[in-house]
């Protein structure tokens, strides 16, 4: 074993003193820039103040949770210090050390960041690359999960501080775990920046992201089946024991492999973490050295022919909003995230329920379809300021509000249609009782006509700043104000509330007497209709006169 | 189709007063295509008032004739088709003017009128009451340093932007009081402005054609005009988010012209268009203009503005300076000089004398 061992460490070994070595010589020159990076990420940092009063409220605000979650956590990993049951601790540790190490290394590559600290941004200042590699990755520590991870991984310390060594060890593995993540983070964020380059890769990454959800909920589900109490820390510990000899588990297993009295393995597990600094250190700086080369590149254009939409739809000014929402809603990433989430939602809903048993019976199959439809309906709320400043044509044309509004709905209701159409007979077949389709169609009509009427009014009268397009889909906007949750909850409560009666003559109907079924058909039909009608027709009114404003909270939101 | 036959109608009877003077411009203005010819219109400045008439007499039947000549081979069948009743308009005067010299230059009826348009962003002014009269048939130049309130100015005229207080009128119709009547009149060219761009090239310009109105069959024959006179042909299968800036400049134009406004408002038109699609443009809109149509356009380049513009304002700080015709404007000097003049001269380059000692 020993000797196996030593096998595999001598050229780690050799490795990493080679890089040392490598590192020492550039490191006096390197580290010039560093002060002047961290300036600069400061200086970047502080400029998310300056700006409208709401929207410092709601930073502090969010830094203020971030405060009190990270005090929690250094709190826990403190408390840590005293549990006399050291083999848990040190699972929980590798296992959430990993966890966020990986977290570092994939949210960039799912999401794509905006990149503040792009190496191509600093491309003709003419600094020296390895200057720029040190000066950029020290400057990204200055980011708020850098912030708390460095925190929260200098608590760790204090949890290890049973002896003087170890708790050195445990800064030792602390500071390589930071440089890690972070690194890591660099990393993936330049090569997010490389194959998100064009506008059809970044808008993907929308998509891939909601699909790497999708992905991940069976691992969810079936660790959410885990009986916690019993056996969640034995589950850990497997994980544990896997995770640390991964790269983005080694650094996190040093101090807690070496407290629970496995030396060895910790010394393996600090070659790992080293050569993996190592590694992706050298990954850094040839991404930095190769950017510095290669400008921004463009996608090759795919070719369409004829009018798709626009020869399907009618020819006159609805038509044609109709044909272009369509396409938009069939080319648009932004759009497509929207209709991705809007069965990913009930899935997840279900599957909660599914945890607590909190609903006996075939009853939950009677809970997707009005909730995917609630979302489909509500899914067009915003949806003047998907079209950025491209707005202006509709106010130049004179386009009429009522011509805009409808044409906005059409691709709602092209989903929204057949999905209760189809949704009602699988549920129904899931549920076992027939009976119920009526309040089933009662309820989804109502949310979805309820939703297209507010949506009528809400997209013209308070449209919210949403990614550009072309951006990644969670790209955030340069500026989101607090209207943006006020709108989005306003919205969905007021589908809720005018859809009440149609839901709770639905409920009664389950659970008293099977008459209230036709109540809630027709309370949620005449409903909806009220509410689509006088929805377009006053959000048409609006539309009218609000073209200006449209525009420039538009440009506003450029 | 249908509105084709309507829209010549409805200009016919108001255009008619201009007829006098429109082969005049027809003249300069396809004769001034030549880079050739700012010295020969220097020259026209000794006679400021009247240049128009006796300049015409000599070419204005081949000027006629050239004009009408590609407008039947070449041009779109919507810019065609305005102009096809105002054939006979344009072959009487071509004898007239030889006949009687320099008719009495009638007051032309104003295209666009901006008056007193004030409009301030927070503490910013940005227009500080600005009125200037448009004739009908002209080619409106509007120059201005960064900042001077221009795109501020033409946003107001194009019915996206509220000013704080002023009139602007189109043909007699207010934009915005009466914004459905005025903006069927103008063809709107924003700068800075997206356009609905995930759209394919045929796709956008439908889109717009539809949106104002025009039926299936009338805009599916002006998409295919408008593409190939704008040359679009290999592009409009593709988004318009994966043009060049320049050829979405082209199709944002194409889609301007559309519905065949009386006027086009125009920002920056010719930024980061190529020297052969902007001359290209040029002609188009010096047709359009020669039928009665009016332009108004902003634009940094001098030479462009002192080349195809007959009538000229210059505005600095949300203030018209000077406006009137071009060679009014200018004087003795060329429109740049004059410009850079009126704009507060220019910083002499001093202080930078670092500069001219390089470092390695």
């Amino acid at each position: 074993m020993a000797a196996q061992l030593l096998g595999v460490t001598t050229p780690d070994r050799e490795r990493a003193v080679g890089y040392a070595r490598k590192l020492a010589g550039s490191t006096a020159d390197a580290f010039a820039d560093v002060p002047r990076f961290l300036r600069l990420k400061l200086a970047l940092l502080g400029g998310a103040f300056r700006r409208s009063p709401w929207q410092v409220v709601g930073l502090v605000i969010a830094s203020l949770y971030g405060v009190g979650m990270m005090a929690l956590l250094v709190a826990g990993l403190v408390a840590a210090r005293f549990v006399p049951d050291v083999a848990s601790v040190r699972a929980i540790v590798i296992v959430s050390g990993a966890v966020v190490t990986t977290g570092f290394l994939l949210l960039p590559l799912v999401f794509g960041v905006d990149d503040t600290l792009d190496p191509r941004k600093f491309a003709l200042f003419g600094i020296p690359r390895n200057r720029l590699a040190v000066g950029l990755a020290a400057g990204s520590i200055l980011s708020v999960p850098a912030i708390v991870l460095a925190v929260c991984a200098l608590a760790s310390v204090v949890t290890w501080s049973h002896g003087f060594w170890l708790a050195l060890l445990a800064l030792l593995s602390a500071v390589i775990g930071i440089a890690t993540s972070v690194l890591a983070g660099r990393v993936a964020t330049a090569v997010a920046g490389f194959l998100l380059d064009t506008r059809r890769a970044r808008e993907l990454t929308g998509v891939v992201g909601v699909l790497l959800i999708v992905l991940i909920s069976p691992l969810v589900l079936s660790l959410s089946s885990v009986d916690w109490g019993a056996q969640g820390l034995s589950v850990i510990g497997v994980f544990a024991d896997i995770l640390r000899w991964s790269p983005v588990g080694a650094a996190w297993s040093v101090p807690a492999d070496t407290a629970v009295g496995h030396g060895g393995a910790a010394a393996l597990e600090l070659l790992i973490a080293l050569a993996t600094f190592a590694a992706l250190w050298l990954a850094w700086r040839a991404l930095v050295a190769h950017m510095l080369v290669t400008p921004s590149r463009s996608g090759e254009a795919k070719t369409y022919s004829g009018l798709g939409w626009f020869s399907v739809m009618p020819g006159t000014a609805w038509g044609a909003v109709a044909a272009r929402s369509l396409s938009y809603w069939g080319r648009d990433a932004r759009y497509w995230v929207s209709l991705v989430m809007i069965p990913v939602i009930p899935i997840v809903i279900l599957a909660v329920f599914g945890v607590v048993h909190a609903i006996p019976g075939t009853y939950p199959a009677l809970l997707p379809l009005p909730i995917m439809v609630l979302f489909l309906g509500w899914a067009a709320h915003n949806d003047v300021a998907y079209d950025g400043t491209a707005i202006w044509l509709h106010v130049v044309a004179g386009t009429t509000g009522l011509a805009d509004r409808i044409g906005r709905l059409v691709p709602v209701l092209f989903i929204g249609i057949p999905l209760i159409v189809i949704g009602t007979p699988v549920s129904l077949y899931f549920y076992g009782d027939t009976h119920v389709a009526l309040a089933l169609v009662g309820v989804s009509a109502c949310e979805l006509l309820v939703g297209l009427g507010l949506s009528s009014v809400t997209s013209t009268l308070a449209p919210y700043p949403v990614p550009k397009p072309g951006d990644s889909p969670f790209a955030q906007p340069q500026s989101v104000g607090a209207a943006a949750a006020v709108v989005q909850g306003f919205s969905i409560a007021v589908i809720l509330l005018l859809s009440a009666p149609a839901i709770v003559f639905g409920v009664l109907g389950v659970f008293v007497d099977p008459a209230w079924f036709a109540a809630s058909l027709w309370s949620g039909l005449v409903v909806g209709v009220v509410a689509l009608v006088g929805g377009i027709l006053g959000g048409a009114a609006i539309f009218n006169r609000r073209g200006p404003q449209m525009l420039a909270a538009a440009v506003r939101a450029a | 189709m249908s509105s084709l036959p309507e829209t010549p109608s409805e200009d016919g009877p108001q255009a008619n007063p201009v007829s006098p003077v429109e082969p005049a411009e027809e003249k300069t203005t396809s004769g001034s295509k030549k880079p050739a010819t700012p010295r020969a219109q220097r020259t026209r400045s000794t006679a400021p008032r009247t240049p128009r008439a006796p300049r015409s007499t000599p070419t204005a039947k081949a000027a006629g004739s050239a004009a009408a000549k590609p407008a039947s081979g070449s041009a779109a069948a919507k810019p065609r088709a305005p102009r096809a009743p105002r054939a006979p308009r344009a072959s009487r005067p071509k004898a007239a003017p030889e006949v009687q010299p320099a008719p009495p230059p009638e007051p032309k009826p104003t295209a666009l009128g901006i008056r007193q348009l004030y409009k301030r962003f927070g503490g910013t002014v940005a227009l500080d009451g600005v009125t200037i009269d448009v004739p009908e048939g002209s080619f409106f130049g509007l120059v201005g340093p960064n900042g001077a309130g221009k795109t501020t100015m033409l946003s107001i005229v194009s019915g996206l932007l509220r000013p704080d207080s002023g009139q602007v009128v189109v043909h007699d119709i207010d934009v915005w009081k009466q914004p459905d009547h005025a903006k069927r009149l103008i063809g709107v060219l924003p700068d800075r402005l997206r356009l609905f761009d995930r759209l394919t090239g045929a796709q956008f310009l439908y889109y717009c054609g539809t949106l104002r109105g025009l039926d299936a069959q009338t805009v599916k024959t002006r998409v295919t005009d408008l593409v190939e006179a704008f040359g679009l042909e290999g592009a409009v299968g593709r988004l318009v988010a994966d043009y060049s800036a320049g050829m979405t400049k082209k199709i944002a134009l194409a889609a301007a012209l559309i519905h065949s406004p009386r006027v086009l408002v125009l920002d920056e038109p010719f930024e980061s268009v190529d020297p052969v699609s902007a001359a290209n443009i040029t002609e188009i809109l010096q047709k359009y203009v020669a039928a009665g149509g009016t332009v108004i356009l902003s634009s940094h380049s001098m030479d462009l503005i002192q080349r195809i513009c007959d009538r000229v304002a210059i505005i600095v700080a949300g203030v018209v300076l000077d406006s009137g015709t071009a060679d009014e404007v200018r004087g003795a000097k060329s429109l740049e000089e004059r410009f850079v003049e009126l704009a507060g001269g220019r910083k002499a380059a001093e202080g930078l004398e670092w500069l001219h000692s390089f470092s390695e």
